[in-house]
């Protein structure tokens, strides 16, 4: 037998029940005769769901069981067998109804039955939250009364929804397991047509919370599908009746777990991801809320120590440590790597190595700790933005003191800490937590090695982590504006210049320097609605200046309208504007056809005749200002610094320090770019000149190629 | 050569939002221009005026509002009250009591009252949490059931609550969803998106903007109005072109200049008149900067905002 | 849109010859585009580059100056509508009114009123800056100028509201070096009045009972050659002066007219008709919207307080935080035992940290710290609010000398400094407050229950 075949004949016996119950029905009672459930609004909600149409009496029930069979074609194509299981469903529901007739109470405790409006506008609110992660519909019975339990209990402690039917019910009810809407446990009935309730409550879901009219088939199945977290979880042996329910179930998007190997066997068609073997009850839970991608929120921290942030700022003297992990003595390393999903046990925490009981009080030793994620929306990229998180998170836990970051770090654990109890394995506990927690819109699974073992340490610091931070260096040396589709807005600093945006791009990083073109990526894949928002480059303007019309609408857009136009690489023309967190600010000295660059630690006077607080007070608050912009110290040896007016060549002059820090990678460029040694020799900075006829008199002895430029206004 | 004045009219308008039911219900919003600007063109509802009480009854105003209440018992003999006086348009209710910092009263014993102050009058209802979102999560979601009918506005959700309270007034009851941020434009927008991403209609949303006292921090205030004027009109953003309801009672009647007693600060007189002022000046600033309702506290400061309005409008 | 420092720069002389007192011409034309100097500083800027950029940087509205001295103050000179925009340069100012009408008893006891309104608020002084002295006919011209007379006494610019152009020429003439405003030329009289204002060199206010013949007045006395004027939006309706305040800012600087582009004057005292709580509303709506000299029937703390507040958070500037004054606040009837709360002297953070503080009843000292101005986060991120700049704060108020308790709650989104305070204060003991202010009332009971 194929699927087809089981669908097909589950759902023809079901529709020939439901036509003799109706038949049965009129018979007795006579058409006219009302047919409603109790407590709602929606009529035979699912009906009234699928076709917009009412059912009062059993004369119109007969008439829709005319349109149920319109459903049932049967083509051997999957649609046939979805629209099969819907009819099965509807006909289960008909079936329901005629149990209701006269206002009888078919349904005895502990089971509901139907369930009215109201509990299902009360259920929705934590639905639509996510205060209730899932639905789970348990049907059929457990190879055990004690597996059942077990199923049950593990779906509760998760805060899930657990509607359940038939056998299941007096499992539970033998091991004296309390149930009820007030424990989120609920019975609906014994025949597998009670099914059809929960159902009823998704249909009444999309109706009431989703604004889905009546009769919009697609749309009411769109939102079952993207916004009732609900599955099935079949039992036993599937029957063609429960196969013919389970095919209704998958239409509405819900899969259906079962432990039938046989049957399914037998079957042989595979529905992926919403038909799902799996033999062991045990792993019924995690398979399901898998399947359904149901992520669950984390509350807590399983440490023995608190974690708050008020911990942050300890620091933990040589005579209160317990133990030291110390990368600039020994190897030490902290990484984060994305995985396969199937690579990843989530929430596994492994420990390579002696615990931190092992070692000698006051000892100093190896660490590494590789936290490994997965997730459909992962991507590489966002593997720093963890990592720089670590230095917070682990410094949250009370009695442990964190510093640095990749190959260069140091850990403190104090006594107090240890002798309460805390591990290496806790460290695993906390970074596993706050990843999951805080990045869960990219991360599903996550896993946590520590390495305590010296010699692994040495091995993992060299062969794994090294390569990967390289990698990631080499990445970001050869991204390049050219080599993305987009750019990122940052609007971060509206709150108080409420005008600037700040464009960033792989070259140009946000001018507060703290934001990268992967920052902003990342803030933006993990706060959609966030202030990084993709801008795209698909209609350049003029490339020489770096202006796009779709940047310049996104610019509009985001300053609400008070900035028109402007460029990426121009300090002249339509130079980007700045909001006040700038780390520098480079202005035009027009002697030596240059520019001069301050940063905000510069207490002194620059050639251009102003210091850093009065060229700030004039570039800052969003306003464009030709000649002076506001821009990160790295931006300062990117090949786009003033492109449009000849690069890095224009620099003449920046305090001494800052010199200093950006001497590498300037000179770099500079070597890249035009062949010029050494650069950043020819650039005055406060020792030599304060003013601009000095420093003009130290660039002509300099041969600065500023000089020779064409000029600049 | 008379005065010539470019119009100052614009395409977009903020939405109209209906609060309440039968012929006390009130509208706001759906104006095209600034606020007041009726030389550019003519405003279609005048901002509206509502006056505040709160679960704490008598014993939690100033003595000057407890005079105006007299002979008042109970919560409900307030409401009663409360929306007879001059120029209400509306009445709102705020369970301050509920925080759990504060008098943490059960949800039970406030949805009671909520209930009990609904049937006792006719005038369209706000109710205002507590300002602890995770009680208020609760609280208004409750509220929100037992205020179904009525059209009421729900004040308010906030970025760590929108989905229990969005999801309990927007869809479940079809209240009016107020959506509160902290004077940002940026945080008003995204709340409002996120709201409307959950599903509520961005036509049953209010907002919320924050406010403070004159005096403390206002400039935030009349720049986030401002700019979300701005952006709603001139740029036709809809996702700030929602009316904004302030409650301003809450705000101006805990600072000193409103509150300390005429004995602790002889020089600046009478306590009443600086309270009332203080609630005057704010809401007109706010009223000044867009806002197309107010949430007064004192009858007299009612009485003088309503004046102002029809004066203006 | 006014011009941009590069373009100045471009008809600069180029000489850095640091005449003009900035150190090179780039500076010197970065501060004319700001408005902070004048062109005229430079000796060597050409006539023809002068004119252009003259004609170039005029501002769209006028900048007036009145009163005399230490009195002087400017009205108008805004360039924007909006705050976020750009700073509001000049302060609304609030007179109060006198008539010739009233009766001696009257006078005096508005007389005495005025100067008690006066107090400090975050460095302002906060008083009734002018007196608005107006002329009834039937009461006589000589009643009037003994009312001016008495008037001056209380050392306040004066606004004479005359519009009979004889009583008006006397009357300036008594106060003349005050350089008060003589408010009265309409478009019977203003040619008159002009005569009167332009001789004394102050500003003349205009009236008008339309806004059109308001705008033709305003028209016919510039052709006048006058441009030191004032407009006065009026006290027909609410409606109407609100309309004309806004109109002619707009009509100024959206568009450019010039001929509206003059400070204003709004008689809240009549368009209130004596409702008190009502001219409290006025004072509010026209220091938000576009009066530069609101009059009032009187000044009371309970007006004032808020109002002083509102237009000190109005004129600020947006990019420019309000500042407390750093030091020690002793607040809920601290003695040298309470305990100690420190933060940034961010006057916003100020007013809700305080507030909260006050709230929880606790008795403890607030010790402000000074950082710059700015918010926790942001003095933190600059480095002005350091574990090293408190300690060296502490050391330079000897915080230690004037208090015992060594018990220092610091705020919780710098937790991050415990560790480096307790290094830097010995003797310290460091509490982590709650990261928002709402919270605090709930801790402070708790630590010190």
């Amino acid at each position: 037998m194929t699927l087809f075949d089981v669908v097909f004949s589950g759902n023809d016996t079901v529709y020939g029940l439901t036509e003799g119950a109706i038949d049965a029905a009129i018979a007795q009672h006579g058409a006219d005769k009302a047919v409603s459930f109790p407590d709602t609004a929606y009529s035979l909600p699912c009906y009234y769901g699928v076709t917009g149409t009412k059912i009062g009496n059993l004369g119109e029930l007969k008439e829709a069981l005319g349109v149920v069979k319109t459903l049932m074609t049967r083509e051997k194509r999957l649609n046939d067998v979805f629209m099969s299981g819907v009819a099965t469903a509807l006909c289960a529901e008909f079936i329901e109804v005629l149990k209701y007739i006269d206002g009888a109470m078919p349904y005895e405790a502990p089971c509901y039955g139907h369930l009215g409006d109201a509990i299902i506008r009360e259920l929705g609110v934590p639905l639509v939250t996510g205060d209730i992660p899932g639905v789970a519909v348990i049907l059929g019975s457990a190879p055990s009364a004690e597996e059942a339990v077990a199923l049950v209990k593990s779906y509760q402690a998760q805060g899930i929804l657990v509607t359940l039917v038939g056998g299941v019910i007096d499992q539970l009810e033998s091991q004296g397991y309390k149930t009820g809407a007030n424990v989120r446990v609920i019975p609906l009935g014994k025949d597998v047509t009670s099914v059809i309730h929960v159902v009823s409550v998704a249909v009444r879901a999309a109706l009431i919370f989703g604004n889905i009219k009546p009769g919009d088939a697609a749309g009411l199945m769109e939102y079952t599908f993207k916004r009732v977290p609900a599955f099935v979880n079949a039992l036993g042996a599937l029957d063609p009746v429960i196969v013919a329910c389970g095919a209704g179930a998958i239409a509405l998007g819900f899969p259906v777990v079962t432990n039938d190997v046989a049957t399914s066997e037998a079957v042989n068609i595979k529905v992926p991801k919403s038909l799902i073997v799996q033999p062991d009850i045990a792993k019924f839970n995690a398979t399901s809320l898998e399947a359904r991608d149901i992520k669950l929120k984390i509350t807590n921290i399983d440490i023995p120590v608190a974690f708050a942030s008020a911990f942050e700022g300890e620091i933990i003297r040589r005579g209160d440590m317990q133990v030291e992990f110390d990368g600039s003595r020994v190897d030490c390393f902290e990484l984060v790597q994305t995985k396969d999903m199937t690579e990843i046990e989530d929430h596994k925490i492994e420990l390579i190595g002696p615990d931190l009981d092992e070692f000698e009080v006051g000892t100093k030793h190896s660490i590494g700790y590789i936290v490994e994620v997965a997730g459909k929306s992962m991507q590489s990229d966002f593997e720093p933005v963890f990592e720089r998180k670590f230095h917070s998170y682990l410094n949250c836990v009370e009695g442990m003191m964190h510093t640095g970051q990749r190959d260069m770090i140091r850990i403190r654990i104090s006594k107090d800490t240890f002798n309460a109890g805390l591990r290496a394995k806790h460290i695993g506990e906390v970074l596993y937590a706050k990843v999951k927690s805080e990045f869960a819109a990219v991360v599903d699974r996550c896993q946590v090695k520590i390495i305590t073992d010296p010699a692994e340490c040495t091995k993992l610091r060299h062969e794994l982590a090294v390569p990967a931070f390289d990698k990631r260096d080499e990445r970001l040396t050869t991204l390049t504006d050219e080599s993305v589709d987009v750019y990122y807005s940052c609007i971060m600093c509206q709150a108080f210049s409420p005008s600037h945006v700040c464009v960033v791009t792989p070259e140009r990083l946000g001018l507060c320097g703290a934001v990268s073109w992967l920052d902003a990526k990342a803030t933006n894949e993990l706060d959609p609605q966030g202030p990084c928002q993709v801008i795209t480059k698909e209609k350049p303007i003029d490339e020489r200046i770096g202006e796009y019309e779709d940047v310049n609408e996104a610019v509009r857009k985001f300053s609400q309208g008070a900035l028109e136009d402007v460029s990426l690489y121009s300090i002249i023309e339509k130079p980007m504007t700045s909001c006040g967190c700038f780390e520098c600010i480079c202005g035009i000295e027009p002697l030596s056809n240059g520019v001069c660059i301050a940063n905000r630690e510069y207490a002194g006077m620059t050639p251009i005749g102003m210091t850093f607080p009065e060229l700030a007070s004039m570039t800052g608050g969003g306003v464009q200002t030709p000649g002076f912009m506001g821009h990160g110290k790295h931006f300062i040896a990117s090949k786009k610094f003033m492109k449009a007016e000849g690069g890095i060549e224009r620099i003449v002059w920046m305090p001494k320090d800052l010199k200093d820090q950006v001497a590498d990678r300037l000179n770099a460029t500079a070597k890249e770019l035009y062949g010029i040694d050494n650069f950043t020799d020819m650039i005055g900075d406060e020792t030599i000149a304060e003013d601009p006829e000095t420093l003009l008199a130290f660039l002509e002895e300099k041969g600065h190629p500023a000089l020779s430029m064409e000029p600049m206004m | 050569m008379p005065f010539t004045a470019k119009s100052g009219k614009f395409n977009a308008k903020i939405n109209t939002v209906e609060i309440g039911t039968g012929d006390k219900a009130i509208k706001i919003g759906g104006e095209n221009v600034l606020p007041f600007y009726t030389f550019d063109d003519a405003i279609e509802n005048a901002p509206k005026v509502g006056i505040e009480i709160t679960d704490g009854g008598m014993e939690n105003e100033p003595e000057c509002i407890q005079a105006r209440y007299e002979g008042c018992a109970t919560v409900v003999d307030m409401a009663k009250k409360a929306v007879t006086f001059e120029g209400v348009d509306f009445l709102s209710l705020r369970l301050e009591g509920g925080d759990p910092n504060g008098k943490n009263r059960s949800t039970e014993e406030l949805i009671q009252l909520v209930k009990d102050v609904a049937d006792a009058v006719d005038v369209p209802l706000v109710v205002c949490g507590c300002k602890n979102v995770e009680k208020d999560a609760e609280l208004l979601d409750k509220a929100a059931a037992a205020l179904e009918g009525r059209n009421a506005v729900i004040l308010a959700a906030k970025e760590e609550n929108y989905k229990t309270i969005g999801a309990s007034a927007g869809l479940a009851y079809k209240q009016i969803v107020g959506a509160e941020s902290a004077v940002d434009i940026n945080l008003a927008k995204q709340l409002n998106v996120l709201l409307t991403q959950l599903g509520v209609d961005g036509k049953s949303i209010a907002m919320n903007v924050g406010t403070a006292a004159a005096g403390y921090g206002f400039e935030y205030v009349v720049s986030t109005m401002d700019r979300i004027k701005a952006a709603a009109l001139s740029q036709n953003d809809n996702t700030l072109q929602m009316p904004i309801i302030t409650p301003v009672a809450s705000e101006v009647w805990g600072v000193k200049e409103a509150v300390a007693s005429e004995a602790d600060m002889p020089e600046w007189g009478c306590q009443e008149a600086r309270g009332i002022d203080m609630e005057i000046e704010t809401a007109t600033a706010v009223l000044a900067s867009g806002s197309n309702a107010v949430i007064l506290r004192h009858p007299e400061s009612v009485k003088t905002i309503k004046t102002l309005i029809t004066e203006l409008v | 849109m006014a011009l941009k420092g590069l373009d100045i720069f471009k008809l600069s002389p180029k000489k850095n010859c640091k005449e003009c007192g900035s150190p090179t011409c780039m500076a010197f034309s970065m501060k004319v585009a700001q408005g902070a100097v004048s062109v005229d500083a430079c000796p060597y800027f050409s006539e023809d580059a002068k004119a252009q950029l003259n004609e170039a940087t005029a501002p769209p509205m006028k900048t007036i100056k009145i009163g005399a001295g230490e009195n002087e103050m400017s009205l108008g000179g805004e360039t924007v509508l909006f705050r976020h925009e750009k700073t509001f340069v000049s302060k609304t100012r609030y007179a109060v009114s006198l008539c010739s009408c009233m009766d001696d008893a009257a006078v005096d006891a508005k007389l005495a009123e005025i100067p008690k309104v006066d107090y400090e608020r975050i460095g302002e002084r906060m008083f009734v800056e002018l007196v608005y002295v107006n002329y009834a006919e039937k009461a006589g011209k000589d009643r009037y100028l003994e009312l001016v007379k008495k008037a001056a006494g209380l050392g306040r610019v004066l606004i004479l509201g005359c519009t009979d152009p004889e009583v008006a020429k006397e009357a300036v003439a008594l106060v003349k070096d005050t350089k008060p405003v003589l408010n009265g030329a309409n478009a019977s009289n203003y040619e008159a009045m002009n005569e009167v204002a332009k001789e004394a060199g102050i500003a003349l206010g205009v009236q008008g009972a339309d806004i059109n013949e308001l705008y033709d007045t305003v028209a016919a006395i510039e052709k006048l050659g006058n441009k030191n004027l004032l407009i006065d939006a009026g006290s027909a309706s609410i409606k109407d002066a609100f309309a004309t305040a806004v109109q002619f800012r707009k009509a100024a600087i959206k568009d450019s007219n010039r001929t509206c582009g003059y400070p204003s004057i709004v008689r809240a005292d009549l368009l209130s008709k004596g409702d008190a709580h009502l001219q409290a509303a006025l004072a509010s709506l026209f220091t938000m919207k576009y009066g530069s000299i609101v009059v009032l029937d009187q000044m009371t703390y309970a007006e004032a307080l808020p109002l002083y507040g509102l237009r000190q958070n109005v004129f600020t500037d947006p990019q420019k935080p309000m500042k407390v004054e750093p030091g020690i606040y002793a607040l809920n009837g601290a003695d040298e035992n309470s305990i100690c709360v420190t933060t940034v002297d961010f006057a916003l953070t100020y007013f809700v940290v305080s507030g909260e503080l006050e709230r929880s009843g606790v008795p403890l000292n607030l010790i402000i710290n000074d950082a710059g101005g700015l918010s926790v986060l942001t003095s933190w991120a600059a480095g002005k609010f350091s574990a090293s700049s408190i300690a060296k704060f502490f050391a330079e108020q000897d915080i230690e000398g004037k208090l015992k308790s060594r018990k220092l709650v610091i705020p919780g989104k710098v937790a991050v400094l415990k560790g480096e305070l307790e290094a830097k204060l010995p003797g310290w003991e460091i509490i982590i407050a709650p990261n928002e202010a709402v919270q605090l009332v709930k801790f402070m009971k708790e630590i010190t229950a």
